[in-house]
């Protein structure tokens, strides 16, 4: 005889609301319907009421994690509508704080998952290194979750000693080698509570459309970083990292790894920033009449700006957003067939949902 | 080989990818407008893109002035080239949209198809809903649409009773 269990909207392993049904025959899932919405704030019908300042601040609050991912996207469509182009060294700035932020994102994943599975001396370490990498992004921007960084022509604060930061980088990487990245591939415990959990198959990856590093997890090579270079990124030289398994622990896999490579990427950014201005000053800005669409790789996977815009306007008249947990939640759905109940608090974890973005 | 040569050899799609039917604007490459409105439905298009292996990405719905009715406009990612394609739907205040659903043809439309449902109110025939961001008793379009549409949902009474 199957039952229903409902998990959520106030979720057991996340501190953001979502809910999902999951239909159960004894401990095994058999089926689950995703429910989203209880955090929805209208976001895209309130940027058509502000103007081409009050539009960054507020798409700056559409994620708590990614904050200055969003404003990104945002200001490549919208320098692509005013027809202007950053200069070289806030490019670098943005590949800096683009890094910063997947740095922060993945550490803090790593310990939100290690907490669920059991391993809380190892949900403080992930902390500890995060705070580190806060530190960072406080020192450039004077801020730690809504930067203000980003303008429309290049960045509002310069970094202004980028040598400085190498030594930050470089303790961080040691930190990953030394144990977040051993304890995650050799551990026994992690291996037992990630290992063949929450598979999503290479096809079903590709047919869902997941991005990120969760699309990566099942063997899809895709990063817009390479694809689609944006900011200073066609002039880095970095790896994707890609696992073929699809489980919970070749996700643990790819974003250990990616770390590693965004240490890689900040080394190369801060040792070769040019000097320069650091956006395009005061001149006014002239939108033109039509849309503009732009692509960042977040933490979590592609972020999608359209923004449109009729000249003269005050205000843009249409910003829509994708963001990369909206096409990458509904694989739960796959991921948890088969799976025990106690382990879909883990799988629902590993996609590294942010429900904020998603509901928007 | 470019990946609109890649497109141009692949004979599942050779009609429609015809590369001086494509224009670069915006940070997409579209199908340039006019010429694909009316000679492809959006499932051509969807089962041509399927044919490429292209990743759909999202639609983007607009409400045009007066009684214009609504744009939607389907992207995909070909290895790393957003493609674009706008269909014009007819539709207002009074009447409600629709266009033919690609949920069944492309999973990852499921999502997109419900949230452009409720926040616009088009239809997308073909398909069943569940709501995705409203609640229950809301009515779909009245988050994004100038005017909510006539024909409100089941149990829109609370709605109405919050207004």
């Amino acid at each position: 005889m199957s039952y229903e269990i409902p998990m959520g909207p106030y979720h057991p392993a996340l501190e953001e609301p979502y809910k999902l049904d999951m239909i159960c025959v004894g401990e095994t899932v058999q089926d689950a319907k995703l429910h989203i919405g209880f955090n929805f704030r209208g976001i895209e019908h309130l940027a058509e009421t502000r103007n081409y300042i009050q539009v960054i601040a507020l798409m700056e609050r559409v994620c708590g994690i990614c904050s200055f991912i969003h404003t990104l996207t945002l200001c490549q469509a919208m320098e692509e509508l005013a027809g202007v182009t950053p200069p070289p060294r806030a490019q670098y700035i943005r590949v800096v704080m683009g890094e910063l932020e997947r740095l922060h994102s993945h550490v803090l994943w790593a310990g939100i998952a290690s907490k669920l599975m059991g391993f809380k001396t190892m949900f403080m370490t992930c902390f500890e290194l995060r705070e580190k990498v806060m530190d960072v992004l406080q020192a450039i921007s004077g801020n730690r979750v809504n930067y203000s960084m980003n303008r429309i022509g290049g960045v509002n604060r310069d970094v202004e000693n980028p040598l400085a930061l190498v030594e930050m980088v470089n303790e961080l990487e040691r930190a990953m080698v030394r144990t977040v990245v051993p304890i995650f591939t050799t551990s026994s415990t992690a291996r037992s509570r990630c290992a063949g959990i929450g598979v999503l198959t290479h096809d079903k990856a590709i047919s869902c459309g997941v991005v990120g590093p969760l699309a990566r997890a099942s063997g899809v090579i895709q990063d817009l970083r390479k694809a689609a270079p944006y900011a200073a990124y066609s002039e880095m030289e970095f790896d994707v990292p890609v696992e073929q398994a699809g489980d919970v622990r070749a996700r643990l896999f790819v974003r250990a790894l990616e770390i590693m490579e965004s240490c890689r990427i900040l080394r190369q950014a801060l040792t070769g920033m040019p000097h320069g201005e650091i956006n395009i000053g005061e001149a006014k800005l002239n939108f033109r009449t039509g849309t503009a669409t732009s692509r960042v790789e977040a933490p979590r996977g592609e972020v999608m700006y359209s923004v449109s815009w009729k000249e003269g306007s005050r205000n843009p008249s249409r910003v829509h957003v994708r963001t990369p947990t909206f096409v990458n939640m509904p694989s739960v759905r796959w991921m948890v067939q088969g799976a025990r109940l106690a382990d879909t608090p883990l799988i629902q974890a590993s996609v590294d949902p942010c429900y904020s973005c998603t509901d928007r | 080989m470019t990946v609109l040569e890649n497109v141009t050899k692949n004979p599942a799609a050779s009609e429609l990818w015809n590369p001086e039917r494509w224009t670069f604007e915006g940070g997409v490459w579209w199908l340039k407008r006019g010429e694909h409105d009316e000679a492809e439905s959006v499932r051509d298009v969807a089962n041509a893109m399927n044919a490429l292996g292209a990743r759909f990405i999202t639609i983007t719905a607009y409400q045009l002035p007066g009684a214009e009715g609504f744009r939607l406009e389907y992207h995909w990612d070909l290895e790393g080239r957003l493609l674009g394609f706008g269909f014009n739907i007819a539709g207002s205040a009074n009447e409600n949209a629709k266009i033919e659903s690609i949920f069944d043809l492309i999973e990852a439309a499921d999502w997109i198809e419900r949230e452009v449902h409720e926040g616009f109110g088009i239809d997308f025939t073909g398909r069943e809903y569940e709501p995705l961001l409203l609640r229950e008793g809301d009515t779909p379009g009245v988050n994004l649409r100038d005017a909510a549409p006539a024909k409100p949902a089941a149990g829109a009474a609370v709605q109405e009773a919050k207004q």
